[in-house]
Formats: C-alpha cells, sequence, structure tokens
C-alpha cells in the first residue's frame, strides 16, 4: 500500500540514491563516481559518407565507395552507414535563414536531404543487404547486422524542433557529422570513420587555400584550441570526443582512392584521426 | 555570399554538382561564416502560446493535493483564454529509472532512450484529470498542428524530456543526461516563439540554498541567466541546462519559476503580475506598463 514521504506518494523500494535531491543539485555533480558503461555493440563500424564531399559528386564518387562497404559486409565486417546532407541542405539553410527561420526550425528542414542520400544508398545496396534504418529500428539493429543486411541511417540527429540556439550564428552546430559520432558512442562502437574527399583534416579548406597541409593525428582539444577556422568535421564532435565514455577517436579518409575504406575498416592509420585528450 | 545570377541555379566544375546559394562549398564549420548568419530577425511560429512546465517531483507525485488545485485553475485560465501547453517531467520514477539503469551501466543515449517513459505516465494523469476541459495529448508528430488545438480551446498536454533518444550528448558535467524535461520544454517554447514561459515547482522560486532545508534561505525575485549560472547555486528548481540554453536563446528571452501548490500563482504570472523568480538573457526587453 502507498505511504507518503516529505507530502509525496511513496511505494516500497522507490527510494534510491537519486531520492530527495533535485537532480539539479551540485552534490551529484561533483561526486566523481565511476560508472563503468556497457558497450551495446562494441563489433560496429559506424561510416558516414559526406554529403557535399561525396554524394554530391554523384555515381563517379558515390558507386566505387559502395562497392567496398559491400565487400566488407561480405568479409563480415559490421557496417551502420550514415549520410550527410550536402549542397541541398546548404540552400535550404540558406532560404530558412533568408526567411528569419530559428536554429531549431533549420535543424528540421534539414534533416529531409540526408534522408534522401540515405535512400539513394539503400537503392544501390538493397541486393547486397542495404536497409533503411530509421531511429524508432535501432533496437532492432542486432538482428539487421546478424542477418548480414548493411543498415543505412540518415546522419542526422533526431533532435529537430529541440536543436539549441548556438552561442552566434543561427545554423544547427549538431549535423550529420554530430549525429553519427553520438550514435556510435551510445553503442560504443568499434570505430567512426568520415569518408570525405580529402585525405583528412588540414590546417585549412584545402579546396580554398592551397598552403593547407594535412594533419595526421591530433587531439580535439588541441584542435578546438587552435583557433583554426575551418575544420573538416563539425565543432560539435571535437566537444563530445572530450566528454565521451566510449568512443575515443574518430578517422577522416579520402573515399575517393579506391581501398582507402577497406584500409580503415582493416586498421590501417590512414587519413587522419582525432582524439579525445583523455582517450 | 553567391551572385545573383547563381542563385538557386545548379553549378559543377569542381566534380560537385552544387545548389548555388550562400552557403554554396561551405563546410559550415567556419566561425565567421556562423557569425554572418546570426544577424537577422528570427519569426516565431505560434508566439501566444503560453508553456507551463509541471514538477515531475515537485508536484505530480505530491497526488491529487497538489494536482487538482493546480488543474483547477489551468481549466479557469483556458476558459479565460489563455492558449496554454502543459508539460510535465517525470518525479520519483525517472530518478528510479535512472539509479536501476546507471547500476545495469547503460550507457548515457540509453539512459536519455528510458527516461522519459514515465514522463508518458505524468503527461496521460494530467490529459485524463483534464479531458473534461478540453485537454488533448501532444506529441512529436502532431507538433505542427498546434494551431489547430489551441484555436479549438484544447489543453494539449506533452512530456518533458527531448527526443535526443540515443543520441543524447555528453554532458558537459557530471554522469547523468543533461536534457532533461525542463529543457525539453525550454526549446519547444523556444521554437513556437513564446517570448516567456513557467516552471511549476513546490517553491516560490529560486532561492539563494534550498529554502526546505535552510530558514535563511533567501529568494530572488529577478537574475540574469548569466549571473545565475556564475553564482553556481547549490541547488536550483530547473535543470541548469535551461539556464545555459537561456543565456543563448533568441525568441524566449526568460523563464519563470513558480510555486504549483499556491495555483493563483500561475494566474499572476499570465496576468503579468510580478510574481516567483525571473530568470532572463541579455535580450529581454520588459514589458511597458
Amino acid at each position: 500500500m502507498a505511504g507518503r514521504k516529505d507530502g509525496k506518494i511513496w511505494v516500497d523500494g522507490l527510494t534510491t540514491q537519486f531520492t530527495g535531491q533535485s537532480l539539479s543539485s551540485l552534490d551529484l555533480v561533483e561526486s566523481e563516481r565511476d560508472h563503468p558503461t556497457i558497450p551495446v555493440l562494441p563489433d560496429l563500424w559506424v561510416v558516414k559518407i559526406g554529403g557535399q564531399s561525396v554524394m554530391d559528386r554523384g555515381a563517379e564518387a558515390v558507386k566505387p565507395i559502395v562497392e567496398e562497404l559491400v565487400a566488407a559486409r561480405k568479409a563480415g565486417t559490421h557496417l551502420l552507414v550514415g549520410t550527410g546532407g550536402g549542397t541541398r541542405a546548404r540552400h535550404a539553410y540558406a532560404i530558412g535563414l533568408d526567411l528569419g527561420m530559428p536554429t531549431a526550425m533549420l535543424a528540421r528542414i534539414g534533416g529531409s536531404v540526408p534522408v534522401q542520400n540515405a535512400r539513394m544508398i539503400q537503392m544501390l545496396t538493397a541486393k547486397d543487404g542495404g536497409i533503411m534504418c530509421y531511429p524508432e529500428d535501432f533496437e532492432k539493429l542486432p538482428l539487421f547486422l546478424q542477418l548480414g543486411t548493411i543498415p543505412i541511417m540518415s546522419g542526422m540527429p533526431p533532435f529537430e524542433f529541440w536543436e539549441k540556439a548556438p552561442r552566434v550564428g543561427r545554423i544547427p552546430a549538431n549535423r550529420t557529422d554530430a549525429g553519427v559520432y553520438l550514435i556510435a558512442e551510445f553503442f560504443g562502437a568499434k570505430g567512426v570513420l568520415y569518408i570525405k574527399d580529402e585525405e583528412g583534416l588540414y590546417t585549412d579548406d584545402p579546396k580554398k587555400n592551397p598552403d593547407a597541409t594535412l594533419i595526421p593525428e591530433i587531439t580535439a582539444r588541441e584542435l578546438l584550441e587552435s583557433g583554426q577556422d575551418d575544420i573538416v568535421v563539425e565543432r560539435a564532435v571535437l566537444e563530445y570526443l572530450e566528454r565521451s565514455r566510449s568512443v575515443k577517436e574518430v578517422r577522416i579518409l579520402n573515399g575517393l582512392k579506391k581501398g582507402n575504406v577497406t584500409r580503415a575498416l582493416n586498421g590501417e592509420a590512414i587519413g587522419s584521426v582525432i582524439r579525445s585528450s583523455k582517450a | 555570399m553567391t551572385e545573383e545570377s547563381t542563385a538557386s541555379k545548379l553549378i559543377t566544375g569542381d566534380g560537385r554538382t552544387h545548389v548555388g546559394s550562400g552557403l554554396m562549398r561551405e563546410s559550415l564549420v567556419s566561425a565567421k561564416l556562423m557569425a554572418e548568419t546570426d544577424a537577422g530577425e528570427i519569426r516565431p511560429m505560434v508566439p501566444d502560446m503560453t508553456m507551463v512546465a509541471i514538477g515531475g517531483s515537485s508536484i505530480m507525485d505530491r497526488g491529487a493535493d497538489a494536482v487538482l488545485p493546480l488543474t483547477k485553475e489551468i481549466a479557469a485560465l483556458n476558459r479565460d483564454g489563455h492558449k496554454l501547453v502543459l508539460g510535465v517531467g517525470g518525479g520519483a520514477r525517472a530518478r528510479h529509472t535512472l539509479a536501476i539503469g546507471l547500476g545495469l551501466g547503460l550507457p548515457l543515449g540509453g539512459l536519455a532512450r528510458i527516461v522519459g517513459g514515465v514522463e508518458e505516465q505524468n503527461r496521460d494523469m494530467l490529459q485524463f484529470i483534464l479531458a473534461p476541459e478540453g485537454a488533448v495529448t501532444l506529441i512529436k508528430d502532431d507538433f505542427q498542428d498546434l494551431q489547430l488545438f489551441l484555436s479549438k480551446g484544447m489543453i494539449p498536454v506533452t512530456i518533458g524530456q527531448p527526443p535526443y533518444h540515443f543520441w543524447e550528448p555528453p554532458p558537459k558535467e557530471g554522469w547523468l543526461p543533461e536534457n532533461g524535461p525542463d529543457v525539453g520544454l525550454f526549446l519547444m517554447a523556444e521554437i513556437f516563439g513564446a517570448p516567456s514561459m513557467v516552471f511549476v515547482k513546490d517553491v516560490d522560486g529560486v532561492y539563494d540554498k534550498d529554502p526546505n532545508r535552510h530558514d535563511d534561505a533567501q529568494k530572488i525575485d529577478r537574475i540574469s541567466a548569466t549571473e545565475l549560472l556564475e553564482r553556481n547555486l547549490h541547488d536550483l528548481p530547473v535543470e541548469r541546462e535551461v539556464v545555459r540554453c537561456l543565456v543563448n536563446s533568441r525568441l524566449l528571452t526568460s523563464i519563470v519559476v513558480i510555486n504549483g501548490r499556491k495555483p493563483e500563482q500561475l494566474r499572476d504570472f499570465l496576468e503579468g503580475r510580478p510574481v516567483g523568480t525571473l530568470i532572463h538573457n541579455h535580450r529581454y526587453v520588459e514589458k511597458e506598463g
């Protein structure tokens, strides 16, 4: 039978370490207890196919990359493939900004383009087991993987109307790089690959600055503190890497060079790796 | 920014097919570009609504004693024409969920995925109580139908937990999801474009220390979000992340924390009388008169 505790309706067993205190209490923040986290899918590779860098190049870029992913899946690698948005997302953002839309509305409309791209990859890979994986489907991933399928998702996190206003500007801070990283962090994934059209991370945008040089390895903190203006992945990924519990590094590679995706999935140190400074 | 002549046209030549726009070829990572998108007016979506966030632990867990007088006041306010959206948190069962989940070693995104389940119970109870007055449940898929509900005098009731689910970002401090129901309802009010929202708790506002434990606790009538964060108070009646969100928010420039055990405070808030604690950001403009 229910009783009362501090004026609240209470039942036996409901009391825990969080009872009677606000979850925003500093006591909770300061109690640096170790909470070991179980790996949910530790054999999973989470791979993002770039929007502007790969999808917008069309068949010439997309098809060889998809072939490598299919071959890896056939060889037994567990893959979850995410897609970026690219130029159509930028066009939609540009119109939305012009119309005075807030960040969360931009996040909502920007999310449609990576879904289009994911569906394109699904159609290309259907005969080899490509299936669409929506946020509601993620609890079925173990089944999909054991059946030898290639689950394909939009890279965008499902924040939509709940995307927070950034400190400066109106473009959503969490886009497809962040979404792919966060889902990998939840799964405790084996690795995260960003397939782009440059060798990796450069000191500046190599498409605009010919003097930019490749950075093969750096910590997220160093990169955040460097003041570098243009970075090959979203800044949110760097911030999350520094606070992560499971996935402590991400790799950026050039998917336009045949064999690179396969090499990275085999564990070769190609492209650039960005690590958490707390790794 | 792109030339007028290329706007919205397909542009090739660098191996990619672009759609001409001011953001064409941009990585969207550049801080300079972010600053360029900062300017300009932001439009609201449903600005005459008011989000009423009802505490799970502070109100719902008290049962009929606290819930019924509050819902009676809400029904009266709705009849007076106030367009209200009710949101609710989880309370004791949410804390129990987190405690068990944490003990099982579930990752952060897993905790965020399950914790909203108890809010759905609270939402359904509130909707049931207020159904004779026109309460309906509001879920994510019906978001863009809000005007339909409000124009018919209905009272939409929603859960607070934002749908970050497995994608919950690692917290800036501590080891629990930092985006709880208060954050979710704040962000909903922000996208609707309401200039203010109210958090209905069981204290008269924000105090310099927990008023339930310290007799000499002093109530703060009004404070900026930045100052509140700097003061780093030991206890806050709202999630700390809400105050961080308020620092950057554009249309929702203030929040008010009131005591739902005194339902008349809700009327005071909606009729523009000073009540509870007002927390505001640098964009906040005081109403005339």
